[in-house]
Formats: C-alpha cells, structure tokens, sequence
C-alpha cells in the first residue's frame, strides 16, 4: 500500500529544514512579481497558491549548462605544440523539487524519451534527473488558460512524481508514488494520513471538472496536423500576431531545445549547452545564409507540430505538451496554443472562392 | 561503439595533414590521438562527424574517407561560417576534437550488384568519396560505376588526385563537366543536371546517389524522374545546421526525422513522406 | 460608443487594405489580444477598451513591403509611426493609420495583484475604470490605479499620427517635466541602492528577448548582437554580466528612438521593469538634444547625425 502522510501546515518549515540536510531544495518563492522555483533557505516566503512562472525544469535541465572546460597548453620543449585538457564536471548533488505542479512534473517525462531512451543518453541530464526526487502539489484551481485533462493530464495527475500532496485545509496530504517518495513520507513529522484520503480523491475530481477543455481530443491530430503543413493561408493567420521570442519555448515544461557555443578567455574556455527556441529567426540559419524556415509562421508550424504531431508519432503518441497554460499566459500576445490546436481539429477545406 | 560514455565529449585529435582542393575548400586528413582508439574507430560510408576547434565551435562533416582505410580520418571543409573559417586557418599538426561517427549511412549492402550512378556538384562529391573508395576497395560486389561531376570552374573541381585516378581506371566511368568555358579546359561544359540528362544513364537495376547545391539537386531529381528512375532508387544526403549531432537540441528535424540521427542519408521515397522544409 | 465608431471606420476603410490589426478579447476576461481582420464578417469581434494594451504599429514595418496594411494605435503608438518615418523603415503609400485618443490602459499585471492573484470570471470597462469580479466578489479598480507607468505621465493621449481619428481629441492635464520625475526620485538612490536593485530585477531576465521583439524600434531583431557570434560581445551564459550587458546594449542602441510605449516592461514574463533604463536614457536624451523620439514624422534622431558644433550641447569656448 503506498505511504500516506498528514502534515499539518505549520509543521510545513520544519519538513523543509529536515529535508534540507539530505538535499538541495528548489520551492516556489516570489520573486519581484514574478514565481519562481529557488533554492530554500529557510527565509523567503513560499509562494504555493499559484504555479511558478517558469517551470521548474532549470533544476533538472540548466539554462546554463558547462558540458566540459578546455584548456590549451603549450609544450615547455616546443612551444608550437599545443595539446588540450578537457574537464568534464559530473558531479550532481541530491536534489528536491517541491510545489511543483502535476504539469510540471509531467514535462520532465518529455524530456526522458529523447534524452535517455536512446543508445546515447544525454548524461548532463540524466545524471541530474536520477538525483532528483519531485514532490508535486495538486492543483485547487485551474490557472488561467490551462487545459491539462484535453492532453492527457490531469490537476492531480501523479505520473511523473515521487509524491502527490494535496491541500487539505489545515494541512497537506501526503501521497508518495515511487520508492523516493515513500523514504520521504516516513519522516517522523507524518502523521498518518489514511483519513484524508477520500477528501483529497474527491478534491481532485472537483478540480478537474473545472478544467477547460479547449479541444475534445488529439485522436487523429498529428496526421491533421500533417495535413496543413502546405496550408500557408492557415499557418499566416494563426502566426500573424506572434512577435517570435523566447518566453513560450523558456517558460515550457516539456520544451527542450538547446544551443553549444565556445566561450574562451586566453587558453582557457568552456563548451557550453544553453536554452535556445525553435521561434528564433537564428534557430536553423545555416551559415551559407539559407533559412529553411524564415518565416515566423513556418517556426510556429514547426513548434506546434513537433509538440502535437512529430513528436506523438515518434513516441507512440505521446504528447509533447502537458497543458500548463504558461505560453499563453505569458506571451506579449496571448498566441493560444490550445486555439491554434483547436482550429487545426476543426479545419474543414474550403473551396476556394 | 566509438562513442564515450559522454556523447558531447570530442575525442582529442590532431590534424595530420591539410590539402588545399580549391580555393575556398580544404581536406583534414585527422588521426585520433589515442592509437586504440584509432585503431578501434569503426564507421560506414555516409556517417558524419562534429569536428571541434574548442573556442569556436563545432560543425559536421561527412568522413569522406572510406572505412577500408583508416589510416586517417579525412573531413573537407568549405569556407562558409565561424568555425569553418577558423578550421581554414589550422596549420598541420594543430589540435581538434571529434565527435564521430554520428548519423546514418548509405545502405551499400542493398546496393551490392547493382550499377551505381553518382551525380555530385562541387563539394558534394565529399560524401560520395567515402561510397566511391568504399566501393572500389569492394569492387567485385558491384555492377558499372558512372560519376557525374561538375563544378563551377576547373579549380573548384575537389579531389583533383582522385579524379584523376578514376579517369585511368576502367572499371569506373568519369564524367567532369564545369559549368561555362575555361582557359585550359577541353572536357565537357555544362550544368550537371544537363549532363546527366545528355549521358541519360538508364535506370535498370541501377541506384542513383547524388549531393551537392541544393538547386543542382532539384534539378538532378527532376533528371533522373525523366529519366524513369524510381524514387527509391535515388539517394541523397542532406544539410542542416546542426549542433548536438544526437537528435535532441531540436533544430535540424524535417517533420519528426533529425538530420543528424535519422539521416543525413535518405531516399527520395522517404524525403517524399516528410513534410518539404529543406 | 467609441467600440461602434471603431467598427464604422473600420468597414469603411477593409475593403482598400490587406488587413486591418486592431484588437479583440483574448484568452481570459482580463486580456485582449491583437487581432488581423480580413473579412469584413470578423469586424463585429474587434473591441476598444482599456484592456487594449498592445503597441500594433510593432507589426507595420515587416507588413508594408509588400501588404497594404490599417493599424489601430492609440497616442504612445503613434509615436512609434512617426519614429518608422523618421527612419525610413516603413511605406507610408501602403499603411492607413486609425488613430483612437485614450485616456488610459490597464496593466495586466497591476490588476491581478489587485485582485490577490485570484481567478478573474469577468471584467467590465466603464467611465475609467475597471470592474473585476472573482470567486471573492467584485473589485471595482480605477484605470489610473492600475495603468501602466506611461500613463501617469502622458502628454499624447490623441495619436500625433493618423489618416482616421476615432473620437473626439483628448489633451493632456498632465506636466511636461513629470515625464521624468520617476527617473530622477530613482536617482536619489545612492549609487550601491540603484546597483543591488537591477541586480535583483535583472537577475531574474531569462533572455527570452520578449523585450526585444515587442519593442516597436528593434527591428534588426532577427540578427540581434545578442546571439551574434560576429561580432562577440555577448556569451550565452545566463549570469548576471551577461544578463547586464544585453540589457545595456538594448537600450544604448535606442536611444534617441525609444517612444516609452513601455511595452518592453508590459511583455516582460519575469516582471522586470526595464523600460526605467529606457526612460532613464530618454531623459539624458531629452537634455542633451532637446529631443522626444516620435513626435513628428520629420525630425531626425540625435543619434544619426553628427554636428561638429552641436546647438543644444556646450562643449567648449573658443
């Protein structure tokens, strides 16, 4: 039977501090007006009743990542023989992600099939994603324009977490879902939390109820999404508003495109893997001056069908995109993904007039 | 498996030798500085490597040389971008790194007794190189070859020495062609893609591999689909800007394929079954 | 009554055009969202209200090429426009400019933290202010409480720019040496203050460039310095130097073309106030040229010209 655990809210601190000793903690904090996941120190005030502006994914995957340093080293004999050290640095210290939300933790699933499911494992991530153990909050509210029950998701969704917390009032119920999480909700501040259960269960239904559904289903939408790839008309239409930055590709929980770039000072450099976005011009310009994808609409085409068509049909359906609602809420324009998806499950060929 | 447990890990390298081809095109002749390595490196005709200059970056090549000789690992590189204008001004016996072999390859063991037909323009005679020698070192296993090949002016014809060789061997039909008149040049002149519509090779039991400028390979598709060549009798090797070589950073897919893990070696059947972004 | 005439105009003025961009309601209650009409059956969707936020002449220069292009801008956007002609970065023959006076827009941000974060169901606009309801009842918020900075201080509510003007002028009852007033109370700061506090602010930047792509003026976006290897200034580590020193380049590289639409700050999705450095540039703009970028379609920025002797700047007796 999975362990099940009451903490009463005051008792909340002292969990962390306790936690603390065995592992770094990322919690939601406000920062400026803005939610972000920081380290917990004890002092800044959590921020829970709303999810973080970014998902916590820069735990697991840095906006920053050094893959190794290099260093040019001249030969004392003969100065004209040059030689190169590489350090590579993978040491990744035990880790917690707490208040995350179901979306959330259900984005770091995404990355998993490409990054570690592959006779080439991505070790930077890997390595940080195994010392990672993810408490996630269940939601109490749908955040403005989430739609995680139309992509397979759900506000108290466990797949992807060690263990499911839920605000019971005066405190949270602790749920834990794997091995981790089970050594997590045997500390000694639980106390058995066997008789929230049915409160909880019926919470989270009472949520997902709530849940925007702004398309029936995605049966059938990768090869409809196929099948708009010539359809400039529609793709015009729906990225004319877009401006082509960065915010919905960074603030993306299952978004992971990334860039490597060389930084060196005198003989001493780094190779460094960073957050890059499939919306920038830049993203495929190839350096004889050919874009295969200069237009704004043919990078949105790309970053919807690769969430909503490629990327399902390369997994076994699974979809790319976990419903949070973060790109609409933060794009300069409110470009809705949903709608966009939404429109593309309705889209009838007209005849032309 | 070449690959370290690190799959963004070069190995070290050191480049052994540099060959001016033409005048914006170099060939690094690279050896791995670990001899086991070396020794062990095993790869097919068609793979690509990321060769690194640490400082400035990373970018792919093809191995155009073949896998049956491995004294050394040759990338030709054009002129064209940061790192290859940095690459252009390496001196022999500089330090690289390698990230190799990386994609897929050409599917010889489909082709073996068939007649082989390559159509290449300017440097994309490099990944038909690697094919090329691979095939002459296992010449039985196949039928004729015939070599289109066409640059803009005689200097920018790359390999000179090994054009050279094919031309003397009769086993192998070499056809040079540039693309206006040169001082000097009594061979063929002519736009590739008007060549191999001229020479009008036939398609029976015959596969057709070409790479080069993108509007060289339009054209030579068109060709060879009037000249009743099926599409997957023609393969081709495409280009993308690519940065992790693994299939992941995202950036040099067409539909759901990656470039640099699922090619950069297709056939035209199954570029037609991908959406048209090149 | 404003929303009717708009739509008046806008009948009128599709059938000569490509498209007319103007706005309708967005995703939730509180947000509008900018909106491409091409048939005249989507004009009955477009609405004026202060929830209409968005800088649209950002959209102009990519558009007149080769479209023929009706934009609906309120005062700060006109400014933009005027600065486009300045610049020669637009075809004036192919744009129809639907001016609309405002008397002030509201910032998202501002209502939700009025409202405690709390889900919005739905939001009425009326006689300068806004009515916002919540599962904790109704909060009836005044626009001035809640607009963004620029607001306060505006000295163009009617659009300086227009082929239409829906409604009739508003003039300003606001200070001309109030623009700057924020920048200088911000200046009293000791300089460590001023430091410690854009290091906090910036520190959170993940270099989106939402900043940059809505910004009206940054039109070399697509080849921005910031991502350019050729020339090098900028690394793409996200620590604080780098953070300071693409921020730093954004609004040096706008001086003298900043119109404080103050939509840099509005888009920013990690709440960072980086229309001040902006603001702070335009001041010593404004002191050392005399000179408001936007104002009229014939000036020349400061910043593309050179005089030997300029007229506003004592340099050196002779």
């Amino acid at each position: 039977m999975a362990k099940l655990g009451y903490l009463p809210k005051e008792k909340l601190t002292d969990f962390l501090e306790n936690l603390k000793k065995k592992y770094r903690i990322y919690v939601p904090c406000q920062d400026g007006d803005a939610v972000l996941f920081q380290p917990f120190d004890g002092e800044k005030p959590l921020c829970l009743d709303r999810p973080a502006t970014v998902s916590p994914k820069s735990v697991i995957f840095p906006q920053t990542d050094i893959l190794f340093s290099f260093d040019y080293r001249k030969s004392s004999e003969d100065p004209k023989q040059v030689s190169i050290e590489l350090t590579e640095n993978l040491d990744f210290p035990e880790t917690v992600i707490f208040g995350s939300r179901p979306c959330d933790a259900k984005g770091f699933l995404i990355y998993d099939r490409p990054y570690t499911q592959t006779d080439m494992p991505d070790i930077y991530y890997k390595g940080r994603r195994e010392k990672t153990t993810i408490i996630t909050l269940a939601c109490n509210y749908p955040s403005p324009g989430c739609f995680c029950t139309s992509v397979g998701g759900d506000p108290a969704d466990k797949e992807g977490s060690d263990i499911l917390m839920t605000d019971v009032g005066t405190g949270y119920f602790f749920e834990a879902v794997t091995a981790k999480g089970e050594e997590i909700v045997e500390d000694a501040v639980f106390e058995d939390g066997s008789s929230y259960q049915e409160k909880a269960q019926a919470a989270h239904k009472a949520v997902a109820d709530l849940v925007k559904k702004p398309f029936d289903s995605t049966e059938g939408l990768p090869e409809k999404l196929l099948s708009l790839f010539e359809n400039d008309a529609f793709w015009e239409a729906e990225a004319a508003k877009c401006i082509s930055c960065g915010a919905c590709t960074y603030l993306c929980p299952t978004c992971y495109c990334f860039n490597i770039t060389d930084e060196q000072a005198g003989s001493k450099g780094e190779r460094i893997r960073s957050w890059d976005a499939c919306m920038f011009y830049h993203f495929t310009l190839e350096a004889s001056g050919h874009n295969p994808r200069p237009l704004k609409q043919q990078r949105l085409k790309n970053r919807v069908g690769h969430k909503f068509s490629y990327y399902p049909k390369k997994y076994e359906g699974a979809i790319a995109c976990c419903g949070c609602g973060r790109c609409i809420r933060s794009c300069p324009v409110s470009v809705d993904i949903s709608e966009i998806v939404a429109h593309a499950q309705e889209y009838k060929d007209e005849p032309s007039k | 498996m070449n690959q370290v447990n690190n799959p963004y890990l070069p190995e070290l390298a050191t480049v052994k030798k540099i060959i001016d081809e033409t005048p914006n095109i170099k060939s690094y002749q690279v050896v791995l500085n670990d001899p086991e390595k070396m020794k062990n490196f095993v790869f097919e005709p068609g793979q690509v490597g990321q060769l690194s200059l640490f400082g400035v970056g990373e970018s792919t090549f093809v191995i155009n040389s073949p896998p049956t000789r491995m004294d050394y690992l040759q990338f030709s590189v054009m002129k064209a971008g940061e790192v290859t204008a940095a690459l252009h001004e390496l001196a022999e016996g500089d330090p690289v790194g390698v990230r190799a072999p990386l994609g897929n390859w050409f599917p010889y063991e489909e082709m073996k007794g068939k007649k082989i037909l390559f159509v290449g323009g300017g440097i994309g005679l490099a990944p038909l190189r690697t094919l090329i020698l691979f095939i002459l070192d296992n010449r039985d296993d196949y039928d004729d070859i015939t070599i289109i090949y066409g640059s803009r002016t005689p200097p920018d014809l790359c390999y000179k020495e090994d054009l050279e060789d094919w031309e003397k061997r009769s086993d192998v039909n070499l056809i040079l062609t540039v693309d206006a008149e040169y001082p000097d040049w009594e061979k063929r002149i002519g736009f590739v893609p008007t060549v191999l519509s001229e020479v009008a090779p036939s398609p029976k039991n015959t596969v057709a591999i070409t790479c080069g400028p993108p509007i060289m390979i339009k054209f030579v598709l068109e060709g060879l689909a009037q000249l009743q060549f099926k599409d997957e009798q023609i393969i081709t090797t495409l280009e993308k800007r690519m940065k992790c070589g693994i299939g992941i950073c995202g950036r040099c897919n067409i539909g759901d394929m990656y470039v640099c893990k699922d090619g950069p070696v297709f056939s035209l059947a199954q570029l037609k079954q991908l959406p048209s972004e090149i | 009554m404003t929303q009717k005439k708009l739509k008046e105009v806008v009948q009128k003025v599709l059938p000569d055009v490509d498209m007319v961009i103007g706005y309708r309601q967005g995703f939730d209650p509180v947000h509008a969202t900018p909106f491409f009409v091409t048939r005249p059956e989507q004009i009955d969707e477009l609405i004026w209200n202060p929830l209409c936020v968005h800088n649209l002449a950002s959209y102009i220069p990519s558009l007149t090429t080769n479209k023929k292009v009706a934009v609906i801008v309120k005062g700060c956007d006109s400014r933009a426009i005027n600065q486009y002609l300045q610049e020669n970065l637009i075809n004036r023959e192919n744009l129809v400019v639907i001016g609309i006076p405002c008397s002030g827009v509201v910032s998202v941000s501002k209502v939700l933290k009025a409202v405690d974060h709390q889900i919005i169901e739905s939001v009425s606009c009326e006689n300068h202010a806004v009515t916002v309801k919540t599962s904790q009842g109704e909060k009836k918020l005044s626009v001035s409480d809640v607009s963004p900075d620029k607001c306060k201080t505006c000295l163009y509510p009617t659009p300086l720019v227009y082929d239409h003007l829906v409604g009739d002028p508003i003039t300003s009852d606001k200070e001309p040496e109030s623009v700057y007033d924020e920048v200088r109370s911000f200046e009293e700061k000791s300089l460590e203050d001023r430091f410690q506090f854009w290091k906090t602010e910036l520190d959170r930047c993940i270099r989106c460039y939402a900043c940059r792509n809505a910004c009206p003026m940054c039109i070399c976006q697509d080849r921005c310095i910031a991502e350019s290897r050729d020339p090098h200034w900028v690394t793409q580590k996200t620590n604080q130097t780098e953070k300071f020193m693409y921020h730093m380049i954004h609004a040096l590289h706008l001086a003298g073309r900043c119109v404080e639409c103050e939509e840099c700050t509005r888009v920013c999705p990690m709440e960072i106030p980086v229309a001040k450095i902006k603001k702070k540039i335009n001041m010593e703009m404004d002191q050392l040229f005399d000179y408001k970028a936007g104002l009229n379609a014939e000036d020349t920025p400061p910043m593309y010209t050179f005089k030997v002797d300029e007229e506003t700047i004592e340099e050196h007796e002779l």
